[in-house]
């Protein structure tokens, strides 16, 4: 099989509204659009916001989530403690959606998005279909690791009792939201294209 | 270039050129090479404004109806959606309110408004350009939106929240969620790119 691609052949593809021009026309003819082959940051973009993801993974793991006072004894949970307090509590599967959404994802998340850095920076295009097949899951699954920031932040709003029993975010809160914002962004700033161009 | 560039498309993940796809209503396109979908048709126009007029009309109960009350020992707290954000603005949580409004009330109404102010000129036989600006933004919000995560997390806080305290759900509670299944089902059934689409075929 020949298969050309648009790098080959000196095309660009509008991304807004799919319309198809030659290189040199710079701004789509049909929704004035600005347009662009490849973004040539793309890898650096997806690469620093990688990075700043894996930094910030630590303190959203270590520090505690939300600090829960009840009667005047203030208790501190990390997401840890989180998932052993509804294992034991017998809500399997509340514990289950919470590990995979808090502590699962954003791991794999960054594995794989390092995975198609490799892939690209080192030219593997035999593997650039099952790499565009991990792109697509990672996609698809990053929103899901707001979940526990947003229980947490419904909870604030929710209990709000004075001393009696309050409920308050801590720092571990805002790290994890910086990391699932960083994942998304470099998942955003990655192209599969590139995973597929021979140079 | 020998070859007519009315003819041919792109695949959006793997740039590669392929013939274009006779578009149809009924069948969908995959690219041969990294089995992204080329074409797809969504819902019709008027199923997508029906469902998207119907979340706005839950809208309104759903914040202004009392949400849950809690009850911690005969302390009792009853709340609606709007009343909440209020108190929090003015108590000094004005990270989590930002973050709790955006992603559940501001930005699904944002985008059913977006809708409608994108189908009903395309209704009204405006051209697909007139509507590009609106189109692009939803677009971007598109990536953003979290209501279906949202709708989880409510499930799930209050399934914490019956082991700390006796909570009793309001009528408010049960519009919001409807509002927000509502809202995910209006997104799922709109195509974006039906748009440009249905304007090459009218040509």
């Amino acid at each position: 099989m020949n298969y050309k691609s648009d790098k080959d052949l000196g095309l660009v593809l509008c991304s807004h509204c799919s319309k198809v021009s030659t290189i040199d026309v710079k701004i789509c003819p049909r929704c004035n659009s600005k347009l662009k082959q490849r973004d040539e940051y793309s890898l650096l973009k997806t690469l620093s916001f990688s990075i700043i993801a894996i930094i910030f993974l630590v303190p959203a793991n270590l520090l505690p989530m939300m600090y829960v006072t009840t009667l005047g004894v203030i208790e501190a949970n990390t997401i840890f403690d989180g998932i052993v307090y509804f294992f034991q509590t017998k809500s399997y599967l509340i514990a289950f959606v919470i590990f995979v959404a808090s502590i699962a994802v954003p791991i794999f998340k960054l594995a794989v998005l390092l995975y198609l850095l490799y892939i690209t920076k080192y030219n593997k295009i035999e593997l650039a279909r099952n790499a565009t097949r991990y792109y697509r899951i990672i996609k698809f699954i990053g929103k899901w690791s707001m979940l526990d920031i947003f229980v947490v932040a419904l909870m604030i709003v929710m209990v709000q009792f004075e001393n009696l029993s309050n409920i308050s975010a801590g720092l571990a809160a805002v790290a994890f939201t910086i990391v699932v914002v960083m994942t998304m962004l470099a998942t955003e700033s990655f192209d599969t294209r590139q995973l597929w161009d021979k140079d | 270039m020998s070859e007519n560039l009315e003819n041919i498309t792109i695949c959006k993940d793997c740039g590669l050129v392929l013939n274009k796809p006779k578009v149809d209503y009924k069948h969908q396109f995959h690219c041969p090479r990294c089995n992204a979908i080329v074409y797809r048709f969504g819902q019709d126009y008027q199923v997508v404004l029906l469902f998207a007029i119907t979340s706005i009309i839950l809208f309104f109960p759903a914040i202004f109806l009392p949400l849950l009350s809690l009850e911690i020992l005969e302390l009792k707290q009853t709340t609606t959606l709007v009343e909440t954000l209020l108190i929090f603005f003015s108590n000094g949580y004005t990270a989590i309110s930002i973050l709790i409004t955006f992603i559940g009330v501001i930005t699904p109404f944002c985008m059913l408004i977006l809708i409608l102010s994108i189908l009903i000129p395309l209704k009204l036989g405006k051209d697909a350009r007139f509507v590009s600006k609106p189109l692009k933004f939803y677009e971007h919000l598109l990536e953003w939106q979290m209501a279906e995560v949202y709708m989880i997390s409510i499930i799930v806080s209050i399934i914490k929240l019956q082991k700390m305290a006796t909570l009793s759900i309001g009528l408010g509670f049960y519009f919001f969620l409807g509002f927000l299944i509502m809202m995910f089902l209006t997104m799922s059934l709109f195509n974006p790119y039906d748009v440009w689409n249905d304007d090459e075929l009218q040509k």
